[in-house]
């Protein structure tokens, strides 16, 4: 593995313009290629704030972040678009249109790829369609394809959601909250595939996770947020009674997941 | 593993921005109450001159015939009685607001106390106005009657989920009838029938010893003449042709589906343009949306038969022509504006999803809003199709063309019993169409 630096966040910032909340204060850390980073901490300490950030779905307020040596900050709106190919992105709703077939669904994470006048009629390339089978042969999900997607059930559709980031063949996974909504046993077999990609494909995770017995499992690195700062920075091992009081607060008590 | 926060308590003292908020809500409960003790001043006013007095104009209610110290007694009475029900109970204001008034401890407010409030409420708020108001989220004729004005309804989403501690304040539940505002409602509603009543001119007598003068023309559309359904009527010439009732019938069809179809086609991609979720994001875009927001208003807001009015001078009386330009307009207007609102409703991950994947705005409306917004988009069409179709049998009146020339013509003729004809076809139609798009409508919501 690769230990070159792929991202790096610098005093990184957002204040939302009304009610003057800081949701992100002077964040500063790097991650390395094939790292796989797992952000905790409460609701509201910046996970998810953090995480659109770097795509700059949400924009940050100061600080900078650098993707392989680019500025992604100061990146025009076009530009941004082209660097966000690079990223694949996962949600703690899944966000896949449920009206849609799974594999509209999963084509439509080769956009970025595609000239807007051919996606206008749908018309993706073959190659596309053969990697779109691959993907979701990949995540068990072959004779699915042409279901629509709120046939399936969350772990199903969680798994859609993975496999149209691949179709992006990202870098880095943002994955924010990934096992939220699923219960306990579907959330482990979610997190795997998150492994898997990691180990064998060598893209880098940055994820954000409720569960702190999960995030020690995955996790290569854990960071800690509170209050949109940052608390801990370190190997899951290093996470003891004392810390995770200091994360998760005094009354806060560990429970375990499978 | 649930790291949710559990010892958040409830905060005791409000945020500036919620007391301001709380500010805004109780001015804006106070100015209702006030507007509708107005308007029962009003009331009062109109049935004292119409049961008694004579020296006000006959058609006084749109002239303002009171003596100046009339108007000092009505503003001063009316704000009087505004105070006192707003301390003596829940008003109506109040309660549209979600604001009650409470007691800082125990039960209830003592009597005593709410006339105090009434009392310091004449001192207490003039002298807020020029300055001394010492503490907004609870000013002193408040706080000398021992009570506070507070929220009963939750400020945010954030609020109404959660710990039960931090939830909205819910007082026991009255019957409506049992409390003022509900009173008040039903005193409001009976109030407004009877005065409308009176300015409408109803007249129960007239429409009974007239009747007589109606049956007549019953009786003649009861027996229709079918004489002109399928050969043209030789007198009747319109744009120098000569039509049967199954002409204009066929050609008021095609007006109505030219229109819908022309009207969709400008509609769709207008309605991404005046979608605030989509269009909110940057300076430029929220003013494309505030621009086809005020075409939608405006244009919507100028009723069909008067776009037929200004097309049938443009285009030639009675053709055809005007009569699908104005219910094109109309169906641009009105359908953008339920497109957009349907686009507004829609699920905000999809697009979430797109975007992160380096989709463009046309990709993103391709494959995030268009699959979730296609269903209730057939369905309005089909709703506008319907209400064009029964458009299309009236804007003849001024000169629009179509089916209802006919209707008009042997209505001014005189000949009753072929209008029962044409009553007839158009009621047919409308109904089959009516049957149609409702079946259409219902296989396409899935």
């Amino acid at each position: 593995m690769a230990q070159a630096e792929h991202l790096v966040i610098d005093r990184l910032t957002k204040v939302y313009e009304r009610g003057q909340v800081v949701a992100l204060k002077d964040l500063s850390f790097s991650v390395k290629k094939g790292e796989f980073l797992v952000v905790i901490g409460l609701s509201g300490s910046g996970k998810s704030t953090l995480l659109r950030c770097v795509n700059r779905l949400i924009e940050p307020t100061a600080g900078s972040i650098r993707l392989d040596g680019v500025e992604l900050t100061r990146l025009s709106v076009s530009n941004m678009r082209r660097v966000r190919r690079g990223m694949g992105m996962i949600f703690q709703h899944f966000n896949l249109v449920k009206r849609s077939t799974v594999l509209t669904n999963v084509l439509a994470g080769r956009l970025g790829y595609t000239p807007t006048w051919r996606s206008m009629v749908g018309w993706f390339s073959k190659r596309d369609h053969e990697m779109a089978m691959a993907n979701l042969e990949r995540v068990g999900l072959v004779e699915k394809a042409h279901v629509r997607a709120d046939e399936l059930s969350g772990g199903q559709q969680q798994r859609v959601g993975i496999a149209r980031a691949l179709m992006q063949q990202p870098t880095l996974l943002l994955v924010d909250e990934p096992v939220s909504a699923l219960d306990p046993a579907t959330s482990n077999s979610i997190m795997q595939y998150f492994e898997q990609v990691n180990r064998e494909d060598g893209v880098t995770v940055l994820t954000s996770l409720h569960f702190l017995s999960l995030a020690r499992r995955f996790g290569t690195r854990i960071l800690a947020l509170k209050d949109g700062g940052m608390v801990f920075d370190g190997l899951p091992g290093e996470i003891d009674n004392a810390w995770f009081k200091e994360i998760y607060g005094e009354d806060a008590e560990e429970v375990e997941v499978r | 593993m649930d790291a949710e926060p559990h010892g958040s308590t409830r905060r005791e003292s409000l945020s500036h921005h919620e007391i301001r908020a709380l500010l805004k809500r109780r001015v804006f409960s106070f100015v209702l109450d006030w507007a509708v003790w107005g308007y029962v001043a009003y009331a009062v006013v109109f049935f004292l001159n119409h049961y008694w007095f004579t020296w006000i104009p006959a058609h006084w209610y749109d002239t303002l015939a009171l003596p100046s110290w009339g108007w000092a007694l009505t503003i001063a009475a009316t704000l009087e009685l505004t105070v006192i029900l707003r301390s003596s109970g829940r008003s109506l204001g109040m309660r549209a607001f979600g604001l009650d008034l409470r007691p800082s401890s125990g039960e209830r407010i003592p009597v005593g106390r709410r006339v105090l409030r009434i009392l310091c409420w004449q001192l207490s708020v003039p002298l807020a106005l020029v300055g001394f108001w010492a503490r907004p989220s609870r000013p002193w004729h408040d706080r000398l009657a021992g009570a506070t004005l507070i929220s009963t309804k939750a400020e945010s989403a954030e609020d109404a989920g959660g710990d039960p501690a931090g939830g909205p304040i819910r007082g026991p539940e009255k019957r409506a009838l049992a409390t003022q505002w509900g009173i008040m409602s039903l005193f409001l509603f009976g109030l407004t029938f009877w005065l409308g009543w009176l300015i409408v001119e109803a007249n129960l007598s007239t429409l009974a010893s007239r009747a007589s003068k109606a049956g007549d023309l019953f009786q003649e559309i009861a027996r229709p003449d079918f004489r002109y359904f399928f050969t043209e009527d030789p007198i009747f010439v319109l744009r120098r042709g000569t039509y049967s009732i199954l002409d204009l019938m066929v050609l008021t069809l095609f007006m109505t589906l030219l229109s819908t179809f022309l009207g969709t086609v400008f509609a769709f991609p207008l309605s991404f343009l005046g979608a605030r979720n989509l269009m909110g994001k940057s300076p430029i875009g929220l003013v494309v949306y505030t621009v086809v927001r005020g075409f939608f208003n405006i244009f919507r807001a100028i009723e069909t038969l008067l776009w037929a009015t200004i097309f049938a001078v443009w285009v030639g009386w009675g053709s055809p022509f005007a009569g699908v330009l104005a219910l094109t307009i109309h169906t641009v207007a009105a359908l953008g504006k339920l497109f957009s609102e349907q686009v507004e409703g829609i699920e905000s991950g999809p697009l979430e999803a797109v975007r992160a994947s380096g989709g463009n705005f046309l990709q993103i409306i391709r494959y995030a809003v268009i699959p979730q917004v296609m269903p209730a988009y057939w369905a309005f069409t089909l709703y506008r199709w319907d209400i064009n179709v029964r458009m299309s049998t009236v804007i003849a009146l001024v000169g629009a063309g179509g089916i209802g020339t006919l209707l008009f013509y042997y209505k001014n003729e005189g000949e009753w019993s072929v209008v029962g004809a044409v009553v007839i076809a158009i009621v047919v139609v409308v109904w089959a169409m009516d049957y149609l798009s409702g079946w259409l409508r219902e296989k396409v919501v899935r």
